[in-house]
């Protein structure tokens, strides 16, 4: 039961990657492409808990918090690239 | 227990780790703990090279993992007279630098040791990943001072340099990838062995990889046609790193030595004879194309660079007969043409200043106000580079020569060296009158240049003038290091000790915990 | 042990005149003379031994792998040589003390001479045949030099040039033809290679090794077609064109013609090849001689011309006409050498010696004037002068050899008649036009007669010309038996060196040469207007200017074909390499896939892939935007970070995420430096190059890849796997194999890291120090300030979990190091470089030292235990609160790992931060 339902949440989340990465490739401004970027790694974020959940390994769990930790600073980044040209002033 | 085979890498680096917390520190300081080190490093070098000849290769397990599992060092004669050969242009190049030109940049001293580093790492280490990060250290290190001083045409050398060597090293890296792949060992007595029992399933991998390794170490050592890199490079360093760089293409010869008389000798019946066509075929062809250069440069810096390129072909054609007296004969050729390059590039250095306006070109300018000096000193070592009698280049020619009699391709071998030693001379002789005699009578001399100056020169020259003397015992201490290549059994035996159970079994019982 | 005394005194006294100049020129040339002068006396008291018939020599080992002895013989032979570049030598240094002005560098000049000398000795004494060769070469540098004495003149480096070029090509052949000797005989020594020569002529490289030794010796004696290099190495001061280009270097080549004598000739190759050129030359020499109006030029051309007559002479290949070969070496040294001289003489007091602008000189030097008659008298072969008797000789032998011929018999004493006629007009010639008929009034000078001592050593030479000639037998007999028997290395056939020898035809043939001259000269002008119509000026010098200027214009042409320096062309020279070598090694090696245990995979990850390659593929037909592009990049950093996730290596993914957040910041800087898109800059066919390189190299590697997969093997790692906990003390494979298995790996990749910091900072630094101050502390973005704040001590937290545990659990210093760096980094780009570099600091070059000396410390440490590099421990301790604790050496080194890497990358990111953005202009473009 729960193999199936998590299957389901990771098709979900697989799914919520593609359509990201859609938003990603087709833009149009940079702050799209941003933003898709960013929600990309929060579903990735689900999608490695689930696996973590699947394969009954806590060892992903530092993944998931390191790519959140990334994801943030990685975002970060780009948006003060987009907003001043410039990342440390 | 003797510290030995690691103390050339390690003086170098603790130098440096401090050089770098000393980064704020007085020149005068930084340069004392550079020269310092260097000198260590000398008295060091020598010391390997009288136990090497005493004791045979001596192996040192960093972490005391023994080999194959950990990575070990081996200090045999050919690591011996390398590490020598890098300590003493260090030495002449750090003094050259102290007398003029590191205040230009703010790490040189630094960078300098690393490069050290880097060079007597890759002579040193038995273990052919660790190779690849001693490639990357003196890659980085020399990237750092090429650039030192900076200016646009260092920039755009430095940008094909260090883009070319990248290149080079992501492809080491498949090819000791394709090998692990194949043999499970990284250790390189290991891997011969593991080669004497190949899988005939693999042998298309270690073929590929063995190619692809002489791609790798031929741009290294600048073979055509992957060479280009290095005339824009060299020229434009300042000298003193330019004469360090002397050594930087023997690191490439080193390592085709070392890994197809050793690691690949099991691909063909002899050693090195399955890469022995490419890479006589290439060694000729970077001699010819390599003297061309020579012959079409305009300026002396260019002449020198490519000189150096022509002179690793002249030493890779002896290489690639892999007989004990053809690679002596090029190892005591690598030994001349790394002193006289080096040399020449410092020489460079006083004749361009001296003709301020006109640089290094090789077109009529000031009279040079110490011109005789130079002069004399630029005949020297045009007369050791172009290979001309007296000096050692001539001596290890006509050995090459003599040793190639034999060999099926001898036509071709005496007809490019004999050739390209006629346009060295043509070459050398135009550079010389056009610097020396042809001079332009309307402007000003420039300035003196004082007998400290020359110093390291005269040094190096002193060294060739020695080399030339002494031919006969550095021939004996190059024909056993040699004979020590052209069969490795030693060598092996020194860094793996398998002992009766046989290199799979001993591997499988690996299995059981060592501890140490 | 006198001879190897005798062989070196010139090059010891080399330093003398450079010492001596500041004493006066005088004195330089008194101290010059020293040294040749004990050699000379050296020399004359070995005399007598060699005239007892015994052949000294001595002999040091040098380099016994090559065959190469200092080795030295004195036999007649060498004696005799050895004597006429002593004894001339000596008059040279007298005649130059008083031909060089005050403004040349004398000490320069007689240093020089030295090295010539010392050189040319050498040749001539080598008892090794590779010794030789050194000498012989040494011979053509110090040549050089010589002829370019007066740098500043053109032709003089021009000359020096093309006579290095040309005879160092022949030295060149020299070798290989020595060295193929060398190899036929079994020994370099040469006497054991004279006493071979049936094994020599009968071996099947004797062609080849001939023809090789042939050319040094044609190109040093100046023998057609080589010659041109002679008249143009005139433009050396008058003494170097007396000793060198008559006396001695020239006779290089036809020395050794008569030296190895005994070793090759006497073939059919020899006798054409050698006689023939000599024939050839003799003719064109003489014919070149009777229309120079250049003194010099002329005595050049006629310098040619005898050598090809002694060459014609050793290619007859009989004993005796060797016999003749080096008799006329004496005499043309002795008559050659004083007309060099008087020429020098003439040039020096009248300031020309064109002669179309001398004439009528016999009143004004009628000393110099006899001189320079009897001299050429001797060259034009008059009789009672030591010309004519060799001369004579050479008539007959040459009428002995025609019948060799056949048919064409008569060709040789004709040609032969034909070279001593133009030898006879052009001697007329000289005398003539120069101290006879009208005297100019335009000349540069108001010629008068030379300084006393200028001409002493013209009237030695001449002293011995009219000697010889006059009672031959006497003067010259002795030594020129002692002198064959060197040669010929045994009998030496009968031959009469009486002055006659009755009514027969050699004698008809002087007549005619003779009375044949003095025709040619009373119609010279009508010879010369047929010459010019005949002769189009081609002239050796030309081509070989042309030649070489072809080839330096080819060579840059080969070169830039290669490197235009492209990086590109670069890197598709480096990529073919590999792949056409890669692929031959796995196409001829074989190429198996095998059938290895597969990891299956499910449909999750083959979404994953799938998004991998399509945005890749985005990746290709979007690069041009270059932000779009690094996006891009990120994802599929992220995607990788994933898979190696799903396939358990959680320490790659680590790595990869926290490797790849550092790369995302690094490239934004890059990009603010850059335009925003990448121009369009490859042609088609470039494109074209590159993507068959790409898919070549890519499928290539994957390829082999795959086969690398599949195939069954075992490595070392089995090893690590098991010592890991009981010997590294670490239950994380991965970071004990990076602490510790190969830890020195990681020492020399640490290295790498702070030396690129290092290269950055060398690089940026100064750009950077300028703009600080522009720098504004306000401005930023307050939600982002305060967020990255509280951030901070967590994110220092995790960096501080992920490092301690690193020994056991996936982590380590390195992974730790790149989470702290993003902390920091944060900081920067939310409160300004400013704000951070006061709260944390400002210069990261002790972070990165330290870090590194903690790494090099730990393993440095282990010696003290009597371990090698590296070498680690570990133990447990208990600690309050904390519990059981486990504390590895390997740890410290991981600390110097994590310093490291915090220190460089932050290093790296701060630096390229301040750097002024080329313009500013994304400022206004995005903030608007």
């Amino acid at each position: 039961m729960l193999t199936a339902a998590l299957n389901i949440a990771i098709a979900a989340v697989l799914l919520a990657m593609l359509l990201s990465l859609w938003r990603l490739l087709r833009g149009p401004a940079p702050e799209d492409r941003v933003l898709a970027l960013d929600t990309l790694y929060i579903n990735t974020i689900a999608l490695v808990l689930m696996l973590s959940i699947r394969f009954d390994s806590r060892l992903y769990f530092e993944a998931a918090l390191l790519i959140a930790m990334t994801g943030f600073v990685g975002t970060i980044a780009l948006a003060k690239y987009l907003l001043r040209g410039n990342l440390m002033d | 227990m003797t510290h030995l085979p690691v103390l050339p890498i390690l003086i170098p680096a603790l130098a440096g780790f401090a050089l770098l917390l000393l980064q704020r520190a007085s020149l005068p300081l930084q340069r004392g703990v550079s020269l310092i080190a260097a000198v260590l490093g000398l008295v060091v070098a020598v010391w390997a090279v009288t136990s090497a000849v005493e004791t045979g290769p001596l192996v040192y397990e960093l972490g005391s993992w023994p080999a194959p599992f950990g990575i070990v060092l081996v200090l045999d004669q050919l690591s011996a007279l390398m590490v020598l050969l890098t300590a003493i242009l260090s030495v002449t190049a750090l003094t050259a630098a102290s007398l003029r030109g590191d205040a230009a940049g703010r790490v040189f001293h630094a960078l300098f040791q690393f490069q050290l580093m880097g060079i007597q790492g890759a002579f040193l280490t038995g273990d052919i990943f660790n190779l690849f990060v001693f490639f990357e250290i003196l890659l980085i290190a020399s990237y750092g001072l090429l650039l030192h001083g900076q200016g646009a045409p260092r920039m755009r050398a430095g940008i094909k340099y260090v883009v070319v060597n990248l290149t080079g090293s992501a492809l080491f890296l498949v090819a000791v990838a394709l090998l692990y792949g194949a043999t499970g060992t990284l250790n390189m007595a290991d891997i011969a062995l593991a080669l004497e029992n190949l899988d005939p399933a693999d042998r298309g991998l270690v073929q590929a990889s063995a190619l692809l390794f002489l791609v790798v170490f031929g741009t290294k050592a600048a073979l055509l046609p992957v060479m280009f890199w290095l005339p824009d490079a060299y020229s434009a360093a300042p000298a003193p790193v330019a004469s360090l760089f002397a050594i930087m293409t023997k690191i490439g010869v080193y390592a085709i030595l070392r890994v197809y008389t050793l690691c690949f000798a099991p691909l063909g019946d002899d050693a090195g004879a399955f890469i022995a066509p490419w890479l006589l075929g290439a060694a000729l062809l970077t001699l010819a194309v390599g003297m061309i250069g020579v012959l079409a440069s305009r300026r002396l810096r260019q002449l020198v660079a490519y000189m150096t390129i022509a002179s690793v072909g002249t030493m890779l054609i002896p290489v690639a007969m892999f007989t004990q007296q053809g690679v002596a004969a090029a190892l005591y050729y690598l030994v001349h043409s790394t002193l006289t390059v080096a040399a020449l590039f410092l020489l460079a250095e006083p004749i361009s200043r001296g003709r301020h306006g006109s640089d290094d070109h090789l077109e009529p300018g000031p009279a040079l106000a110490s011109g005789n000096t130079l002069g004399l000193w630029f005949m020297a070592l045009a007369v050791a580079a172009a290979g001309v009698p007296p000096l050692s280049g001539f001596l290890g020619k006509a050995m090459i020569l003599r040793e190639s009699a034999g060999h099926d391709m001898a036509a071709w071998i005496w007809a490019v060296i004999l050739v390209t030693s006629l346009l060295a001379v043509v070459s050398f002789s135009r550079a010389g009158s056009v610097l020396f005699w042809k001079v332009d009578q309307n402007t000003a001399p420039g300035a003196r240049v004082t007998g400290s100056e020359l110093a390291p020169v005269a040094t190096l020259g002193g060294l060739i003038v020695a080399l030339t003397v002494f031919a006969a015992p550095v021939q004996d201490y190059t024909r056993s290091t040699a004979a020590a290549l052209i069969a490795p059994q030693s060598y092996i035996d020194a860094v793996v000790d398998y002992g009766v159970e046989g290199r799979a079994d001993a591997i499988h019982q690996s299995e059981t915990p060592t501890g140490h | 042990m006198s001879l190897l005394l005798i062989a070196l005194l010139p090059f010891l006294c080399i330093p003398l005149p450079l010492l001596a100049v500041h004493y006066g020129r005088t004195a330089c040339a008194w101290v010059t003379a020293l040294g040749p002068a004990i050699a000379l006396a050296l020399l004359l008291g070995s005399a007598p031994t060699v005239f007892g018939g015994e052949t000294v020599t001595v002999a040091w080992s040098w380099l016994p792998v090559l065959g190469l002895e200092l080795a030295f013989v004195l036999d007649g032979y060498s004696l005799l040589f050895a004597a006429l570049i002593l004894g001339i030598g000596l008059l040279i240094i007298l005649y130059a003390r008083y031909y060089l002005s005050e403004s040349d560098p004398m000490g320069r000049f007689y240093a020089m001479l030295l090295a010539f000398m010392g050189a040319m000795l050498g040749i001539v004494l080598s008892n090794n045949l590779i010794l030789m060769v050194i000498f012989w070469e040494l011979t053509s540098i110090s040549s050089f030099l010589l002829i370019g004495y007066w740098r500043h003149l053109a032709e003089a480096r021009q000359g020096a040039r093309m006579a290095l070029t040309i005879t160092g090509a022949g030295g060149l052949c020299l070798l290989a033809g020595v060295l193929l000797l060398g190899e036929i005989v079994g020994s370099y020594e040469l006497t054991t290679v004279l006493d071979s020569g049936e094994l020599i002529r009968a071996h099947p490289l004797y062609e080849l090794t001939l023809v090789l030794i042939l050319l040094g010796a044609f190109t040093k004696s100046a023998q057609v077609p080589f010659h041109f290099w002679l008249p143009h190495a005139m433009a050396a001061p008058t003494p170097v064109s007396a000793y060198l280009h008559s006396a001695t270097m020239v006779k290089a080549g036809v020395f050794l013609l008569a030296r190895l004598f005994p070793a090759l000739a006497g073939s059919d190759l020899w006798f054409f090849l050698v006689s023939g050129v000599g024939l050839a030359t003799l003719v064109f020499g003489a014919y070149g001689a009777l229309f120079k109006d250049d003194l010099k030029g002329l005595l050049a051309y006629s310098t040619i011309s005898h050598l090809g007559l002694i060459t014609l002479l050793f290619g007859l290949g009989t004993p005796a006409g060797a016999v003749a070969g080096v008799f006329h070496i004496i005499n043309h040294a002795t008559f050659k050498a004083s007309l060099f001289m008087s020429a020098g003489i003439i040039d020096h007091e009248a300031g020309t010696r064109d002669i179309r602008r001398l004439g009528g000189l016999r009143h004004k030097m009628p000393h110099t004037m006899w001189l320079a008659t009897i001299a050429a008298a001797s060259m034009a072969g008059v009789p009672l002068l030591n010309g004519f008797i060799s001369k004579e000789m050479f008539f007959a032998e040459v009428v002995v050899e025609s019948e060799r011929l056949g048919a064409a018999g008569w060709l040789l004493p004709a040609v032969a008649t034909l070279g001593g006629l133009l030898s006879a007009a052009y001697s007329i010639r000289f005398v003539h036009d120069v101290f006879f008929g009208d005297s100019r009034e335009s000349l540069p000078k108001e010629p008068h007669e030379p300084p006393r001592y200028m001409r002493v050593p013209v009237e030695v030479l001449i002293g011995i010309c009219v000697a010889v000639g006059v009672a031959p037998a006497l003067v010259i007999g002795p030594v020129l038996d002692v002198a064959m028997a060197g040669v010929l290395r045994g009998e030496v056939p009968y031959y009469s060196l009486a002055l006659w020898h009755g009514f027969k035809l050699p004698l008809f043939m002087s007549v005619i040469a003779l009375g044949g001259g003095l025709l040619l000269y009373l119609w010279r002008d009508r010879a010369e207007a047929l010459h010019e119509r005949v002769f189009p000026a081609i002239t050796g010098k030309g081509t070989f200017e042309a030649v070489l200027a072809g080839a330096v214009a080819l060579s840059r042409g080969i070169t830039r074909a290669f490197d235009n320096g492209s990086v590109q062309r670069n890197l598709a020279w480096l990529l073919t390499a590999a792949i056409v070598l890669g692929g031959y090694g796995l196409w001829t090696g074989g190429y198996s896939v095998g059938d290895a245990h597969q990891t299956p995979a499910p449909w999750a990850a083959f979404g994953i892939w799938a998004m991998l390659l399509a945005a890749m593929t985005a990746l290709v037909v979007l690069h041009r935007n270059r932000l779009i592009a690094l996006i891009l990049v990120g994802v599929a950093g992220l995607l990788s970070a994933v898979t190696f996730i799903y396939i358990s290596a959680p320490d790659l993914a680590l790595t990869q995420l926290s490797v790849e957040v550092v790369s995302v910041i690094l490239l934004l800087m890059a990009l603010r430096l850059l335009p925003e898109h990448t121009p369009r800059e490859s042609s088609a066919g470039r494109r074209l190059r590159d993507g068959a390189l790409a898919v070549l190299g890519g499928g290539g590697v994957a390829a082999a890849a795959y086969a690398v997969m599949t195939q069954p093997f075992t490595t070392i790692s089995d090893y690590h796997l098991v010592n890991s906990v009981p010997g590294g003390g670490g239950s994380n494979v991965v970071n004990v194999i990076l602490v510790d298995f190969r830890g020195f790996d990681t020492f020399g990749e640490i290295t790498v890291l702070g030396i690129a910091a290092a290269c950055v900072f060398a690089l940026l630094a100064q750009g950077a120090s300028a703009t600080e101050s522009a720098h504004r502390e306000s401005n930023h973005p307050l939600m982002l300030l305060v967020g990255s704040r509280v951030m901070l001590p967590m994110m220092v937290a995790v960096a501080l979990y992920i490092f301690l545990r690193g020994h056991n659990l996936p982590g380590g210093g390195f992974i730790a190091g790149l989470v702290a760096t993003v902390a920091l980094v944060t900081q920067y780009m939310a409160s300004g470089i400013h704000w951070s570099e006061r709260r944390f600091t400002g210069s990261y070059f002790p972070v990165i030292g330290w870090g590194l000396l903690i790494a090099g410390a730990t393993g440095v440490v282990s010696w003290l235990f009597g371990a090698p590099f590296l070498t680690s421990a570990y133990t447990y301790v208990d600690w309050p609160v904390l519990g059981h604790f486990e504390i590895a050496s390997a740890m410290a080194f991981d600390l110097g790992v994590f310093l490291t890497v915090v220190g460089a990358v932050v290093l790296m990111l701060a630096n390229l931060g301040k750097q002024p953005a080329h313009g500013d202009k994304e400022e206004s473009s995005w903030s608007s």
